[in-house]
């Protein structure tokens, strides 16, 4: 009985603090019939990624950190810039936007955003799927698109394929972490402590179809510093078509690191 | 008892320690110079807001016309002062809802609807000058704050509770969170009276009519009820508070700023003409905005409200659009007046033409509404609904 007490407790008091228990929450999908063999001459467009990184308070709130962010921008850059051999294609960023360029391109940013969102909770993971996401998923259907439009964005002229990527991460702070280890110690609750989420997604820059997208909501690497941004990009562009297969190193179920 | 009593004294001791310690020194405000962010929590939202700021400078909703954006920005530069307002980005929203926001970092969007609801500069100087307050008194980072250490509160008392469960316990725990977040509410409510305090403040000082605050306040009460009157709502009540209210109640509002408003400032100019005539060219698409929000009520006392100072063309038009779009017989008729009269102040005006003669149809007058729909094809031949107006002139196209 007081197990269920606890159980109760939990979903009335925690449901603030407490996110959904992590489940494998990461998954890759590729738009049937598309490939990009290795060393094919394609050029890919990087988009401005979408990076936010903070801290989680005790109470789970995230707290926006600006050296934090800063610091990952740069990183992750870099380490974007030394995986480009093992994509096997060239990999050119894209040039500023001014005017009605930039509004488009920011359109479609955001319309990506709304997109592999679409994706992530309509059929990539359970709790939301659609059922003719789930038909499509047993038939390995994967069919969304951006539009046609894609094709007048800044730069899409001189490249074949857009990629886009986003992370968000909020490390847990020193008081969420004693949270974590006091409820489990005391009721045996199950705190999370930190959340680290990231998408990758490519797209072709004629069609605006979307060719590829890899989500993983608890994902590896510390991205205030190089090496744990290396480890990022490169779980962020796991199974990326075309990508060399020996991979720089040998991923376990994906690990947040606190 | 005496094992439950010691948690909650436990939990007292956690709350006293909770809340961040005050702020060191006094940080210069931050409209001063360039001025930068100090300390990882406004560096951290200063960071989103430079981001939503990038986007927002990229975004469609935004009304890119340098006069209006102009005559706002002169208008706030008039309220709170040359030195302060150059630390302001001001983006005109197109967003038919009475709001202004301010970020932390000194960006202010001003929507379209609240351009529409006010009538002079003062009024226009009293929000501006609230938003401003918000930004001078970093309202942003405090209530950020607060509800860190709130919700850090609230987790460790459900630990805590969890420990020492009883029937007991777990309802003073559900008290203790409702009056945790009561209490984010209600600090909210309490910045924006300190805001709307600023803003009369600001708004005595400057050369502009205080009087005007108070204004602006008492016609949202009388739109409100325009539109419950409408909708056979009973009259709203303008003084209560609920839980989740995220400002004072209007007639609270309306009170203190008649109350603060300077006495020897009413006889100062309120800039009405000015406000008019920057607003002039957007006041046809705003009223088209706000006609598709489907809220007849609040709509016709907007135009009645305008028309106040004369009707024109347009007002009569768009009131004619109004009642067209609701669309029952009897409002069309009186649709096909308000067309007639708009037709007969600007008789160049092809929409009104067009309203006019689909309204004449609609009402069994088709004869009458051959004139204006050819009318409406002679002075706009390349509309995009030509083709559809000619096969519905009886007669077939000409």
């Amino acid at each position: 009985m007081k197990g269920l007490f606890w159980a109760f407790l939990l979903a009335a008091g925690l449901t603030l603090v407490v996110g959904n228990p992590a489940q494998a929450q990461e998954r890759s999908a590729t738009r049937q019939g598309f490939e990009l063999a290795p060393n094919s001459g394609k050029k890919i467009l990087v988009f401005r990624p979408s990076i936010s990184v903070g801290a989680q308070s005790t109470g789970g709130l995230f707290e926006p950190n600006g050296d934090w962010t800063d610091k990952a921008r740069t990183n992750l850059q870099a380490a974007l810039e030394k995986a480009q051999a093992s994509l096997g294609n060239a990999v050119i960023a894209a040039p500023e936007a001014y005017g009605d360029d930039a509004q488009t391109l920011q359109e479609h940013l955001q319309l990506f955003a709304a997109v592999s969102d679409a994706v992530i909770k309509y059929q990539f993971f359970v709790g939301n799927r659609l059922p003719t996401k789930k038909r499509d998923n047993k038939h390995a259907v994967f069919d969304w698109s951006l539009g046609k439009g894609v094709a007048d964005l800044p730069g899409a002229k001189d490249a074949d394929y857009g990629l886009f990527l986003f992370t968000r991460d909020a490390y847990g702070s020193t008081g969420r972490k004693v949270l974590q280890v006091l409820a489990a110690f005391g009721p045996g609750l199950a705190v999370k402590s930190g959340q680290h989420e990231g998408y990758a997604g490519l797209v072709d820059l004629r069609t605006g179809d979307l060719l590829w997208l890899n989500a993983d909501a608890a994902m590896g690497g510390d991205v205030r510093d190089a090496e744990g941004s290396e480890k990022r990009i490169h779980q962020l562009l796991e199974d990326f078509p075309g990508s060399t297969p020996p991979k720089a190193q040998p991923q376990g179920p994906a690990q947040a690191k606190p | 008892m005496i094992r439950r009593s010691t948690w909650w004294a436990a939990a007292a001791g956690l709350l006293l320690a909770g809340p961040a310690a005050a702020q060191p020194a006094a940080l210069p405000p931050p409209y001063q110079g360039a001025y930068q962010p100090h300390g990882v929590d406004e560096i951290g939202l200063w960071h989103e807001a430079d981001e939503e700021e990038r986007q927002l400078a990229a975004s469609p909703l935004r009304i890119r016309d340098e006069r209006l954006t102009g005559y706002v920005t002169s208008v706030l530069c008039a309220t709170v002062g040359d030195d302060r307002c150059g630390s302001v980005r001001v983006y005109v929203i197109r967003a038919p809802m009475f709001n202004a926001s301010m970020t932390p970092n000194g960006t202010m969007r001003v929507y379209s609807g609240l351009l529409l609801r006010l009538r002079n500069e003062a009024e226009l100087a009293t929000v501006l000058g609230h938003e401003f307050g918000h930004y001078e008194r970093r309202h942003t980072l405090a209530a950020f704050k607060e509800r860190r250490s709130g919700t850090d509160a609230v987790a460790w008392m459900a630990l805590l509770t969890s420990l020492g469960a009883s029937y007991q316990t777990m309802q003073n725990f559900q008290n203790f969170q409702l009056a945790v977040y009561g209490g984010f509410f209600r600090h909210g409510r309490d910045q924006e009276r300190e805001a709307d305090k600023l803003g009369i403040a600001y708004l005595n000082r400057s050369s502009l009519r205080p009087q005007s605050a108070t204004v602006v306040w008492q016609h949202m009460m009388a739109e409100a009820e325009a539109s419950a009157s409408a909708k056979g709502l009973k009259k709203p009540n303008f003084r209560y508070i609920a839980f989740a209210a995220s400002h004072p109640p209007y007639a609270e509002r309306a009170a203190y700023l008649a109350e603060l408003a300077a006495p020897d400032g009413a006889d100062r100019d309120d800039g009405t003409e000015r406000y008019r005539a920057a607003l002039a060219p957007f006041l046809a698409q705003f009223l088209d905005d706000q006609i598709k929000l489907n809220d007849f009520g609040a709509s016709e006392y907007l135009i009645q409200n305008l028309a106040t100072a004369g009707w024109t063309a347009t007002l009569w038009l768009k009131r004619g659009d109004l009642y067209r779009t609701r669309g029952a017989p009897r409002d069309l008729a009186a649709a096909a007046d308000f067309y007639a009269h708009a037709v007969q102040l600007d008789p160049t005006l092809a929409e009104a033409h067009r309203g006019l003669g689909l309204s004449l149809m609609k009402t069994g007058r088709p004869s009458e509404a051959v004139a204006p729909l050819q009318t409406y094809l002679r002075l706009r031949p390349d509309a995009v609904d030509a083709g559809m107006i000619q096969t519905i002139i009886p007669g077939g196209p000409q």
